[in-house]
């Protein structure tokens, strides 16, 4: 972390419990401002149940979350005022127009947009034709830019996107990571849950990778790769004699296939 | 909370064909109730009828969009802002009781029209009181479906069901038509408890000791249903 940027996410020894079962084992990481930063996992691995968390869905057992110097379980309004959030299977009411869901989510922030504010908003995301239409009517790369501007749409200090680009074709996707980026350059935090680890070397600057709750590795993907390239167990996976991060991933979390 | 009642108001003005199929079944027993006016009181039939439209939206307007936009996700959307749990049903549940409040004047105003029903202007503001509160107890029992049965076609189904039950066993049971002992049962049900308070209320100066105990049930029933339905409902 530089000297200009500053913790905006700080998850400190997160402990999350479904009855007997311990989903989280004491997760620790923090995200800076003008930081992207990929939460990297199998399936059930944890990594949902740390963003549901962070999000403020779910209870945990165990440890703290502030986002931008608001706790998440002490000040929940304040530090939700202080994130914007893209779910993974994001819907709206059926009912509500693109435009109607835009000034929705702007209202619940505190912001009164105008027409012609929305209208700015939808040219932004190149849906200028689309104010008028329901969110179902949408393509799924039109739908996810219309999540990323409701997420963004109080300019908020810390962005969190679950699985963003999934179901994207390339197109889509590449203008998503384009848009990511921006917002990392506006000096916003960014986290993000991915299985691509093509994306997550794409666009993460720093990445963590979880296991049956804990995090088992986390640094730049460079890093990571130049640390494991001699791992036995990442060698065995790798395909063409390059290592990637997905050699990195498999080699870490093994083989078997999670349900 | 203002932004949260404008997309709800504006969900329901889209779901007018919907709200217009859940008023209809009121204005048609009204309408067709004309001739008991003469023999039952102009009361009885507006209370029937008034009853009816509160099981309606209760259990049919409210619950079923609950458990729809539970399952689509759109409560965790809302969730993740900074909008706190209570401010999330509580727009909902407005929009509800505007719902309830247009449904019982355009009881009073079909029952003027077509029945000929006139009471004083005390029992329509009475009257107007006692199916808001009637209204909360058709909320809370739909609040207790969606809370205990987390699927929405088995919301519906449930919810149809039970508005069937309602109004066969509550109005035929009402008329005496299943007996004594079922007429007996019925007056303490959440329907008769309805039914009994607001014909009252239509008539304040018929007021006595069983309307109170009416009264008194209804609250009975929607703190209960309320509070477990609350207490067993899931966001998601």
């Amino acid at each position: 972390m530089s000297n200009q940027q500053r913790a905006i996410l700080e998850v400190d020894q997160l402990s999350v419990s479904y009855g007997p079962f311990e989903a989280v084992k004491g997760v620790s990481f923090t995200v800076a401002s003008g930081e992207i930063f990929g939460l990297l996992g199998p399936n059930g691995a944890g990594k949902t149940s740390t963003l549901s968390a962070i999000e403020g869905l779910l209870r945990p057992q165990g440890g703290q979350i502030n986002v931008a110097g608001f706790s998440i379980l002490q000040q929940p309004l304040h530090a939700k005022a202080n994130m914007g959030v893209q779910l993974q299977s994001t819907s709206f009411q059926a009912e509500l127009t693109v435009a109607e869901i835009i000034r929705l989510f702007a209202g619940i922030y505190g912001k009164e947009l105008t027409p012609e504010e929305v209208e700015e908003k939808l040219v932004e995301i190149n849906l200028q034709d689309s104010g008028t239409k329901r969110f179902g009517q949408l393509s799924g790369g039109q739908q996810q830019r219309v999540s990323l501007v409701i997420s963004t749409i109080h300019d908020p200090q810390l962005v969190l996107l679950d699985e963003p680009t999934t179901g994207l074709d390339p197109q889509s996707r590449r203008q998503l990571w384009d848009r990511i980026e921006a917002i990392k350059a506006q000096g916003h935090a960014v986290l993000l849950t991915t299985h691509s680890m093509e994306e997550a070397e794409a666009v993460c600057d720093r990445i963590a990778i979880i296991d049956h709750g804990r995090v088992i590795a986390i640094d730049t993907p460079e890093a990571l790769i130049a640390a494991h390239r001699n791992d036995p167990d990442v060698i065995a996976v790798s395909r063409k004699g390059k290592i990637t991060l997905e050699d990195v991933f498999i080699g870490l979390t093994g083989r078997a296939v999670r349900s | 909370m203002s932004a949260l009642l404008r997309a709800d108001f504006t969900t329901l003005w889209r779901n007018r064909r919907s709200l217009r199929l859940v008023l209809l079944v009121p204005v048609v027993i009204v309408i067709s109730w004309k001739g008991m006016v003469n023999m039952m009181g102009g009361a009885y039939v507006l209370s029937g009828g008034i009853t009816i439209g509160l099981i309606s939206i209760g259990l049919l307007g409210y619950t079923n969009s609950i458990a729809r936009d539970r399952d689509k996700g759109v409560f965790q959307r809302l969730r993740v802002g900074p909008v706190a749990a209570w401010t999330i049903m509580s727009s909902r549940i407005l929009v509800q009781i505007a719902t309830i409040m247009a449904m019982t004047i355009a009881i009073f105003a079909v029952g003027n029209l077509v029945d000929k029903i006139v009471l004083p202007p005390l029992g329509y503001v009475t009257g107007f009181f006692a199916a808001v509160l009637g209204g909360a107890l058709y909320l809370s029992l739909g609040q207790l479906i969606v809370g205990l049965i987390k699927n929405p076609e088995t919301v519906n189904s449930t919810t149809r069901l039970v508005y069937f039950i309602f109004i066969m066993v509550g109005m035929l049971g009402n008329f005496g038509v299943l007996g004594d002992v079922v007429k007996e049962s019925i007056q303490w049900s959440p329907y008769g408890v309805v039914n009994r308070v607001i014909a009252t209320a239509l008539q304040p100066e018929t007021w006595n000791l069983q309307a109170t105990y009416a009264l008194l049930a209804t609250l009975g029933y929607t703190v209960i249903f309320g509070v477990l339905g609350i207490r067993f409902f899931k966001w998601n």
